[in-house]
């Protein structure tokens, strides 16, 4: 019995550490199915969401504002640095997005140096996720639970607004042929700012989900981006549903990796990446090598 | 070359003329620009875009300095082998990522620097984990040959590493073997197409450039005294990358000047605002966008207007 909670509370975690890493990993694969970019400064877009968190938290004491808040402006700052520069690098080959990415990630990273400080920052989960509740009698915090839940709510409707709406269908299309897109009067260049603004977004409200549990610190980007990376190249880029089960694979790995081999969690990622990449180049999900 | 053949005597003129700290500083450069010229085989002429050169840089820094640490090997013996040991290890390490192309290439190098960042805190008796190694000795050479315990001798002991790959990865380059290095960078379909087993020139190009890459790491460790995990860290990664692009890639001299570039540049800024990786980004990103081919490149593009 006691092994049984020990293992319910242990997949919980990976569950809520696996929504986490979705919210960043589908983002950068939407970005990166449409745009052929691959956009290192993610990381730094999911930083930036746990700093405005923070401060919006700060300001009007409210979590729910926060969550709203925190995606608007990082996605929206996103695509402005789309509109104004990664626009001008199309049809340049694809390492010209790495590079200037990184640039942006270095930027970010002091900017939010600059206005936030480099202590990290806790930010309080709202009234009543802050609870413990009891499965089979094994303390689990509630918070961790509603991190499980929005993934699955946020997993829902991205993939109907992806099926459903119009700009999701646009999205498609895209992926598929931009240049049929455009031909048929769609202004494809509109539909890859928005993408990367909704990519960026996602990565925002990450951050500012991931604030509570792990507190803001100029840390973060790095180990997100490296983490998200993994998970969309397990999944398979520009994979949708590869990068959901990339970071579940991810994180039930990192949370039982760190459980039974402390020593070599990490170790444990990098070799599941390299497995995929050896059997299947393209990732689990992906269609080109 | 005849470029290269004035500034090998210019550089090597310069310690008469230098302060010391001046000359600290250009060491450094001397043993950045030899890291950058490696990544610049892989990123100017293959187009194998490294992210994880770090990795190559601090494996060769902790190999020299555990020799050096732990036997009475010479100094520039343990370098070299050093950046052989590392070269070694590339082919595997390049068998891997070379099973991936473009963008996953990429990010597969950067999760092998990652793993031996990881490994780098664990593995005490190696790496002295945070800690580190400090007090990495120079060791003298047989028959009391110490000339290179000194500033200026290490100053030509770097500068001399650097000539050699210079003059090691220039005939590389316009060889047989630079050829289809080129095919792939342009054409690597074509290049199939023609007889070429691709994967084995990349793999061989990985070895090459990791193995130069831990010959620079293996300079520093003597050169710093120590080595830490600073050394295999992603930043680092990311700043050889800015020293070839802003240099030139594909020019081998180019990213040396990247590299003395971004040291000056680094020393002039911090020295007004700690917020030096803020001016980084944007010079980056400004290069990037307005001036990929880089400084030398702009240059080299500057004499071609003008026929003598």
């Amino acid at each position: 019995m006691e092994f049984l909670a020990f293992l319910v509370t242990q997949c919980l975690n990976a569950l809520s550490q696996a929504a986490l890493l979705f919210f960043l990993g589908c983002g950068l694969t939407l970005i990166f199915g449409i745009m052929r970019i691959v956009n290192f400064a993610h990381g730094a877009f999911f930083m930036l969401g746990a700093y405005v968190g923070y401060s919006t938290v700060h300001w009007t004491g409210s979590f729910w504002i926060a969550l709203i808040v925190a995606p608007i402006l990082v996605g929206g700052f996103g695509a402005a640095f789309e509109l104004g520069i990664l626009r001008r690098l199309y049809g340049r080959d694809g390492h010209a997005f790495l590079m200037v990415t990184f640039g942006l990630t270095l930027i970010m990273g002091e900017v939010i140096r600059l206005i936030w400080g480099v202590e990290a920052l806790q930010v309080k989960p709202p009234a009543g996720l802050s609870d413990i509740v009891f499965i089979l009698d094994e303390p689990f915090p509630v918070y961790r639970l509603f991190l499980v839940g929005s993934g699955i709510v946020v997993a829902l409707l991205i993939w109907q607004f992806l099926e459903r709406t119009r700009l999701g269908l646009l999205i498609r299309a895209t992926s598929q042929n931009a240049e049929m897109v455009y031909a048929l009067g769609t202004d494809v260049r509109l539909v890859r700012s928005a993408v990367f603004g909704i990519g960026c977004g996602l990565a925002g409200i990450g951050g500012v989900m991931a604030a509570p549990l792990v507190t803001a610190s100029l840390g973060m980007a790095p180990n997100a981006v490296i983490d998200t990376f993994v998970i969309v190249i397990i999944g398979g880029m520009g994979s949708f549903a590869g990068s959901l089960i990339g970071a579940i694979l991810v994180a039930f790995v990192q949370v039982f990796g760190t459980y039974y081999f402390p020593d070599f969690a990490l170790a444990f990622m990098y070799l599941i990446m390299v497995t995929v990449l050896v059997v299947r180049p393209g990732g689990l999900l992906g269609k080109e090598a | 070359m005849r470029f290269a053949i004035a500034a090998a005597a210019l550089l090597a003129l310069l310690p008469f003329g230098l302060p010391l700290y001046a000359m600290t500083l250009l060491t450094e450069a001397l043993i950045l620009g030899l890291f950058a010229m490696s990544l610049d085989l892989m990123v100017g002429y293959a187009r194998l875009i490294s992210f994880g050169h770090a990795a190559a840089y601090g494996f060769g820094a902790y190999a020299c300095g555990n020799f050096l640490l732990h036997t009475t090997m010479p100094l520039p013996f343990a370098v070299l082998l050093a950046g052989v040991l590392g070269g070694i290890v590339a082919i595997g390490v390049g068998w891997v990522c070379t099973q991936a192309t473009g963008v996953s290439f990429s990010m597969l190098t950067l999760a092998y620097a990652q793993l031996l960042y990881a490994v780098a805190f664990k593995w005490t008796p190696v790496t002295g984990a945070s800690d580190g190694l400090a007090g990495i000795p120079r060791n003298p050479g047989p028959f009391g040959v110490t000339w290179w315990s000194t500033h200026a001798g290490f100053y030509y002991l770097a500068l001399a590493f650097l000539l050699g790959a210079f003059v090691f990865c220039h005939a590389l380059v316009r060889s047989p073997f630079g050829a289809v290095l080129r095919g792939i960078r342009e054409n690597e379909a074509k290049t199939i197409a023609l007889g070429y087993n691709t994967r084995r020139y990349k793999i061989a190009i990985v070895a090459i450039s990791f193995g130069l890459a831990g010959m620079a790491g293996a300079l520093y460790a003597p050169f710093a005294g120590f080595a830490n995990t600073e050394l295999l860290f992603w930043l680092l990664s990311g700043q050889v990358l800015i020293m070839v692009i802003v240099g030139g890639a594909g020019t081998l001299i180019g990213p040396v000047l990247g590299a003395m570039f971004f040291l000056y540049v680094q020393q002039k800024l911090s020295s007004y605002t700690d917020s030096w990786a803020l001016f980084f980004g944007v010079i980056f990103i400004l290069f990037v966008l307005f001036l990929p081919e880089g400084i030398w490149g702009l240059v080299l593009s500057r004499f071609k207007q003008k026929p003598v």
